[in-house]
């Protein structure tokens, strides 16, 4: 194990590797700060620059971006009290109360810190329980693999939004577009209605491109993005009276271990993810507070608790990501397009086949959080300048990084009409209320989960029994029914009170 | 809850049907054990179906019981019909230069059609301050060609004839 992280770490030294892990930081935290650009976009309009790069460059910028991405959602919370992510929404609470009492240099501080710290542990748990996962996963067959994808769909209902039924139909939808194309068992043509476009199935990418950058642009042309308003006074981070003073993070050790230990347990969860980590860690933490009063007026140790659990969750998506290859959340279903792109399939096999990947994905994800830091630092003032960029010159050069992504899967025309079509189909989706997430995810895993299902019934003979006799996937389809019923029934308070 | 929405949620059932008809053409069983190629997508698109369906109803009920509860009572719209009709364009606007970029695009090249298509987006988007309107096209081609075609050296679409010629130029 030891070579292999001594072979990632000089991999990753490489300077084109460090270049990668400084323009994916600063891309995501980009993504994060500016409005109209999620993680997961940001993510997927990186994967165009990815395809002609090795796998471990591919992968580096793009843990990077995921790790500035989420990080960059609260630079914007602090400063103008408009969340980046969903996740930011307890750091919006204190930190800009924060920051409208005139310490905004001292909460950018803090949170940097505490997220930069949250990071870090997450990612040393996902380089300790990774291989212990993917070394049980191994013993996994056809009917535990379909029962894992079962519990891979079942985010659903943590990324649904309003509507779980809604959010629900449109994973079916996406499952159902995975099945267009030839059989991947038969070899018989599905749902080609004739054409040649559709023959090879709908690729991920132009799917993605589509639905979630595309629609999001064309929702933005008829819904004016709102500018910043009523910024907190910034005049800089150098400022020393504002650098937090270390016995400022002693006294609260252990809300922030507690908090990190939320994320990254949370993250690793299917259906739950950075928000509900965020928000758990930031309702212990009001629960636990010796001065309870200061929550929603300010309160730091809510900012370290929300910003530690926030970033801690990435860890955790990807510790499953990279074990079992079902992605736990919206940016880390992005991933597994990009390992698709290079050729690999995410899972337990990959510790084996290709140990560089997986070590290398652990030693970028530490350092992008160490370079975060300095990144944050550097590019608040850029982010700030770009910002007052016109939003009409953002969104056609957000359509122009669409078009090109989607041309460069296969470098045919093709690929612009699927995404073209998948831009208007997004749009009506978002507009009455179907989340476009679920219908992602359900692309993803859809033919993953068709094709074990149906190697399990060749197995049996045809017998659905088989799916429940077995003891791992009977734990995994419990799970699954948990991780989609549990919210059904309660969803955390503090999540009602957010709205 | 809007009449639009329900016609949307039908319009779903009716998609969803269509396929379901068409997987049901599918039913290809080659060897024991194997449930052919249209078990998934029948099962997929029979779920789907059934639940938009469940969708219409509960909408459905909304929708009478919001038209009950609102008669007689006078009914102020959120935005102006002007407002409304200014945005329907804009997305009309954004939504048909998409579609005219991609589909001339392989007729006269990447450098030209990201260079029209720019302007025309911003316009449609209701830009109009003029050192915007002459600089972005320059600059968001410029630089997407600098690093697309020749950083990353990506064969973008260089057109046919005199436009194939004018692209080489660049990339």
């Amino acid at each position: 194990m030891l070579e292999h992280y001594l072979t990632a770490f000089a991999t990753i030294l490489l300077p084109q590797n460090l270049l990668a892990i400084c323009l994916g930081g600063l891309w995501g935290l980009l993504a994060g700060a500016l409005p109209g650009i999620s993680t997961s976009m940001g993510v997927v309009l990186l994967l165009p620059f990815t395809y002609a790069m090795s796998p471990i460059g591919a992968f580096t910028i793009l843990v990077a971006a995921y790790c500035g991405g989420i990080t960059g959602g609260s630079i914007t919370s602090i400063l103008f009290g408009i969340p980046g992510e969903p996740s930011s929404v307890p750091t919006v609470i204190e930190g800009h109360s924060l920051a409208k009492q005139g310490h905004a240099a001292y909460a950018l501080w803090v949170f940097l810190f505490c997220s930069i710290g949250g990071g870090i542990f997450s990612v040393l748990v996902m380089m300790a329980a990774t291989p212990v996962i993917a070394n049980f996963a191994l013993r996994f067959g056809p009917p535990e693999y379909f029962a894992l994808t079962i519990l891979g769909l079942s985010v659903v209902s943590g990324l649904s939004g309003g509507s779980i039924l809604k959010g629900v139909i449109a994973c079916f939808f996406g499952i159902f577009l995975a099945t267009m194309g030839t059989d991947g068992i038969t070899g018989h043509e599905r749902f080609t209605f004739g054409t040649t476009i559709l023959l090879g199935g709908i690729n991920f990418v132009t799917a993605m491109v589509g639905m979630l950058a595309v629609s999001e642009i064309f929702i933005e042309a008829q819904e004016p993005f709102q500018e910043y308003k009523g910024a907190a006074g910034y005049s800089g981070m150098k400022t020393k009276t504002e650098f937090p003073k270390f016995s400022l993070f002693r006294q609260n050790w252990f809300n922030l271990l507690r908090s990190s230990c939320i994320g990254t347990v949370v993250g690793a969860l299917p259906g739950a993810g950075a928000t509900i980590a965020s928000f758990l860690a930031y309702g212990e933490a009001a629960r636990s507070s010796k001065q309870p009063e200061k929550f929603g007026n300010g309160a730091i140790d809510g900012l370290m608790a929300s910003e530690s659990a926030n970033n801690a969750s990435t860890g955790g998506s990807m510790t499953i990501l990279l074990s079992l290859g079902i992605p736990g959340s919206n940016t880390t279903a992005m991933l597994v397009a990009a390992f698709m792109i290079h050729g690999l399939q995410p899972g337990p096999l990959l510790l084996t086949t290709r140990p560089d990947i997986i070590y290398g994905i652990f030693v970028a994800m530490l350092l992008a959080n160490i370079f975060l830091l300095g990144l944050t630092i550097g590019g608040i003032r850029l982010f700030l300048l770009l910002n007052k960029l016109p939003y009409s010159v953002f969104s056609a050069a957000i359509m122009i990084l669409c078009t090109i992504g989607a041309f460069g899967i296969s470098n045919n025309m093709d690929e612009l009409y699927l995404m073209f079509a998948f831009g208007v189909i997004g749009y009506f989706m978002r507009k009455y209320g179907y989340p476009v997430a679920p219908a992602v995810l359900g692309l993803v895993l859809g033919d993953l989960a068709e094709l074990s299902l149906r190697r399990s019934l060749l197995l049996s003979f045809g017998s659905p029994l088989i799916l429940v006799t077995r003891p791992i996937s009977v734990v995994l389809l419990a799970g699954a029914l948990v991780s989609i019923v549990y919210p059904l029934l309660k969803k955390p308070k503090i999540l009602q009170d957010a709205g | 809850m809007k009449k639009d929405e329900l016609i949307a949620n039908v319009g779903v059932i009716v998609f969803f049907s269509f396929m379901l008809v068409q997987a049901t053409e599918l039913k290809f069983v080659r060897r024991f054990g194997d449930m052919g190629s249209g078990f998934w997508p029948i099962m997929v698109l029979s779920g789907a179906t059934f639940l938009s369906l469940l969708v219409l109803i509960f909408n459905t009920r909304k929708y009478l019981k919001e038209k009950k509860t609102r008669a007689g009572e006078p009914q102020e719209p959120e935005r102006s019909p002007q407002e409304i009709k200014e945005r329907r364009m804009k997305l009309i606007l954004s939504v048909v230069c998409l579609l005219i970029y991609i589909l001339i695009m392989p007729y006269i090249g990447f450098v030209l059609s990201t260079f029209f298509y720019v302007l025309a987006f911003i316009l449609a988007l209701g830009e109009r301050r003029r050192w915007v309107l002459a600089i972005s096209p320059f600059l968001v081609t410029a630089m997407a060609v600098a690093v697309f075609g020749r950083f990353i050296t990506m064969p973008l679409p260089r057109g046919v004839d005199t436009f194939a010629a004018f692209s080489r130029i660049f990339y």
